[in-house]
């Protein structure tokens, strides 16, 4: 899996966005969902592309420690943040009264197949290097 | 595609090889340069006594305040090397970083093992176990991979 660095982080952050609101776009145009606050919703997702890439980034830093709490405090920042975003933008505008919980939807199933894909990538990963390893003798 | 004849001999006084050939092909080539640096001797004290010991023999190397010891199956001794200097010198022997104290002879890896927190535990062909960090794996899985492309 490529490292986040400051040399492909805007690619990084440029991908996922257009990944996402192409994925979003389809999603609506496939159920007929006309999104009321778009212009809003396109700029949350550039944010959490952002925020979310940042935190990937952190991970090449936070190597010496155990994965486990590494992937968990992450997760928890990650989601804090939002949560604090939600709030301070609800004191300007109008929130649904499921903001909270659609963003907690939003963030944790993606984060969570996306931590359970590096976790299987690292045990194949040891699975093919002990066949390299076996034919080595 | 070469081949590899091995033949018994009995009492030779000391191990040879012997290398066969018409023409020298790039797969050749690529095995006397691993066989050059594995063929190597790496000078050490033990017992406040120098002494050569073959590279090949080398299961790891391991930084200690400051000090570098170097593991054979069953001994251990200091070299006056740094790891930067080993990895720089013999990469093509087949050792590699594992964590900022510690080098491998990949040679002389038994299995691998993952844990939980992503830490991966090598076993050595001495039982020994040795523990690689996250940020070494990238490295790790190269030089594992360049030396199957050798082997081939």
């Amino acid at each position: 899996m490529k490292i986040i660095d400051r040399h492909n982080f805007i690619s990084v952050v440029c991908i996922s966005f257009t990944l996402i609101v192409c994925g979003k776009l389809l999603f609506e145009k496939m159920t007929g969902f006309t999104d009321r606050f778009y212009t809003e919703n396109i700029f949350t997702c550039l944010g959490i592309c952002v925020l979310a890439t940042f935190i990937l980034s952190m991970h090449y830093y936070l190597q010496r420690f155990p994965f486990i709490p590494v992937v968990i405090g992450q997760y928890v920042f990650l989601i804090g943040v939002i949560f604090v975003a939600i709030w301070f933008a609800s004191k300007f505008t109008d929130m649904a009264p499921s903001a909270y919980k659609d963003m907690f939807i939003s963030v944790t199933i993606p984060y969570v197949i996306g931590a359970a894909a590096y976790y299987i990538s690292y045990f194949l990963q040891i699975k093919k290097a002990n066949d390299i390893l076996s034919k080595l003798d | 595609m070469m081949k590899l004849i091995k033949t018994k001999e009995e009492y030779l006084d000391e191990n040879y090889l012997e290398l066969h050939y018409d023409e020298i092909d790039d797969e050749t080539v690529g095995v006397l340069e691993r066989l050059r640096s594995a063929l190597k001797y790496i000078e050490g004290t033990l017992d406040d006594k120098k002494q050569a010991v073959p590279l090949a023999d080398m299961f790891y190397f391991e930084t200690v305040d400051r000090k570098t010891f170097g593991y054979t199956k069953d001994t251990c001794f200091e070299v006056k090397e740094t790891l930067q200097g080993i990895i720089d010198e013999y990469t093509d022997a087949g050792f590699v970083r594992i964590s900022k104290s510690s080098i491998v002879n990949l040679y002389k890896i038994k299995r691998l093992q993952g844990d939980l927190n992503m830490r991966t535990l090598i076993y050595l062909k001495n039982d020994e176990c040795l523990v690689m960090n996250r940020g070494y794996r990238a490295d790790f899985y190269k030089a594992l991979n360049k030396l199957q492309g050798k082997k081939r």
